[in-house]
């Protein structure tokens, strides 16, 4: 059960993120023909192209979470023993957790004022519900982290990255 | 009490805290000292969908994911060697400009050395180059090219600094022009340098050959348009740069997996997904690195900081020379697009304060970092370019050391002749 629930939230998320991709890529081409060629184009478009880099932001780093794959400094971590990487990730892990946790509930007082003044995004979009992916997405990150907490992510051998990504094999299952 | 919370959080930074949760516990730790409601940090984190430009970022990067996925980076080498190959040194001329050509369309995350690495270093040993001094170049050219555009790192930069608002106005295309002649005095500098080395004829040269060129330009005509969706976009004012950003991206797409077939529409999906893995940790970062900005500036610490080096040092060449110094260990620590969002803030009001322009101090900052990523021992390309080529670390240290020599040269010019940088962008905006 629960096990079906990530995976879908897994599928969501990879297909959130290429859906808005493309969208950009479409609209912001779109927008750049329109304007240049027929001086007129989408009056939402704009809000809408702005707002889909906050969710792709927030969306892009839900997936690097899964596996902890988050830019840090590693200059001295690489080089301690395997007993104390291990004891750090654990403490590491437990801070970013806590840290998600606190902006996840803060940006619900955000949106709960933007939600009484009713400020609008674009088009007919309240502002409000573009701004929940904030809370959502710093809840599932503390979430994963709590996860990473409870068992570290292996000690892998350094390959920076150049072997196959998460998503590349997932694609291929 | 704060002081232990600071010393918490460094604490963890160094044992590898994602950097995200670092700069937003930091920016929350100061809001809370000040007695600022926390939801202060959702506003900020939220200002990411108030920055037009910024959306230049995923479409950028997954343009440069494309070509890395791609056979670009063959038909980049055959291209250029067919061009430059014939000349005195000419394979190291062409791994100079290439690997330039290619950091800058892909940004400098190692793509570079393990995409054109595995053809320019068999290509350099079998005619004639050492093994060091092959290795060596691949390897400091992993980050050449982080000056010219569309380099993601250079987009952020403007980015950043734009927020700061320093009262010395400046658009992203000034610093894409000023970039130009630094990363050409790179090339230029290590060309000289490889002519010096292999004086004397020791490397048989390569007759030009039409039918060479013919071929590499037939093979590459979907992707020889590119430039000019690029450049000319941005540099002829045509579009604006976040508009220069969804063409390239339209047409890297449409080239790649129409024209070419090198990327089907079954895996498709999977660059999509993985670029904006990329970009989501890079503007996370600057997300809650402007909430952390907006703490620094309140607490007026950008401002302090410049008075007490002010009374320490006096003259702009010394500050210059103890920045460079600075950024280069910094740059070696830190990943690019980090030390971008964390120190940027920081430096830029001091360096104002000296006298630097601001697009200059963008160009010291890039040149320094780029020099950061193979500065023994611990630049990240050192140990890609170890991991990729399977040879000792020792021995990418010993076999990188003389460019970076060079490019310290570089870096010495680009930073003491402001002109350099500055002159062009002059020069454009004084002619009509």
């Amino acid at each position: 059960m629960i096990k079906t629930l990530i995976n879908a939230l897994h599928k969501i998320e990879s297909g959130m993120l290429a859906l808005i991709l493309f969208l950009l890529i479409v609209l912001a081409a779109y927008q750049v023909a329109a304007r240049n060629f027929f001086d007129s184009g989408l009056l939402w478009g704009d809000g809408f192209v702005r707002v889909a880099v906050l969710w792709v932001t927030l969306i892009g780093a839900m997936v690097a979470s899964r596996s902890d794959d988050h830019i840090r400094m590693d200059v001295v971590s690489r080089y301690l023993p395997d007993g104390f990487r291990r004891l750090a990730q654990r403490l590491t892990a437990l801070f970013t957790a806590v840290i998600c946790g606190l902006f996840a509930w803060h940006s619900l007082t955000f949106i709960g004022f933007e939600y009484e003044d009713g400020t609008l995004a674009f088009g007919a979009i309240p502002a409000w519900v573009c701004e929940l992916i904030m809370p959502f997405g710093f809840t599932v990150m503390g979430l994963r982290y709590v996860l990473h907490m409870i068992s570290p992510p292996p000690l892998e051998p350094p390959d920076f990255g150049l072997e196959e990504s998460d998503s590349r094999r997932e694609a291929k299952s | 009490m704060i002081t232990l919370g600071v010393v918490i959080v460094i604490a963890l930074a160094l044992l590898g805290a994602p950097l995200f949760a670092v700069v937003l516990g930091g920016a929350m730790l100061g809001f809370y000292s000040n007695e600022i409601d926390l939801a202060v940090v959702a506003i900020e984190l939220y200002r990411l969908s108030d920055t037009p430009l910024l959306v230049a970022l995923p479409l950028f990067t997954f343009s440069g994911y494309l070509l890395s996925e791609s056979n670009t980076s063959k038909r980049l080498v055959d291209l250029m060697q067919a061009l430059v190959g014939w000349m005195p040194s000419g394979l190291a001329l062409v791994g100079f400009v290439a690997c330039a050509v290619f950091t800058a369309l892909t940004g400098a995350s190692g793509v570079t050395i393990v995409a054109l690495g595995a053809l320019l270093l068999p290509a350099l040993t079998n005619s004639g180059y050492s093994e060091k001094f092959s290795l060596g170049l691949v390897t400091a050219s992993g980050s050449l090219g982080l000056l010219l555009v569309p380099s993601v790192p250079l987009i952020l930069y403007g980015i950043v600094a734009q927020q700061l608002d320093v009262g010395e106005p400046f658009t992203i295309q000034d610093l894409f022009i000023a970039g130009v002649l630094p990363a050409l005095l790179m090339i230029v500098l290590l060309t000289l340098y490889s002519l010096w080395l292999h004086r004397g004829g020791v490397i048989p040269r390569i007759p030009f050959s039409w039918g060479n060129l013919r071929s590499a330009l037939w093979a590459a005509r979907w992707e020889l348009p590119l430039p000019i969706v690029v450049l000319g976009g941005i540099y002829g004012g045509l579009f604006a740069v976040s508009e220069a950003a969804a063409m390239t991206a339209l047409y890297v797409l449409f080239a790649e997996v129409v024209l070419y077939r090198e990327i089907s529409f079954k895996k498709l999906p999977s660059v999509m997904v993985d670029s904006m893995v990329m970009v989501g940790g890079i503007l996370l970062i600057l997300g809650v690195a402007l909430a952390f900005t907006n703490y620094l500036v309140d607490a007026e610490i950008p401002q302090r900081l410049f008075e007490f080096t002010q009374e320490h040092i006096k003259s702009t060449i010394t500050f210059l020379i103890l920045l460079n110094i600075m950024l280069l260990v910094l740059g070696a620590v830190l990943d690019i697009f980090s030390a971008l969002v964390i120190l940027v803030p920081l430096i830029l009001p001091m360096a104002v304060g000296y006298g630097v322009h601001p697009v200059h101090l963008g160009i010291i900052f890039l040149a320094n970092m780029q020099i950061g990523y193979f500065t023994p021992p611990i630049g990240m390309n050192l140990f890609i370019a170890s991991y990729r080529f399977k040879k000792p670390i020792l021995m990418l240290y010993s076999a990188a050391f003389p460019f970076m020599l060079v490019l310290l040269v570089a870096l010495m010019i680009i930073t003491y002749v402001p002109a350099l940088s500055l002159a062009p962008v002059e020069w454009l905006k004084g002619s009509p």
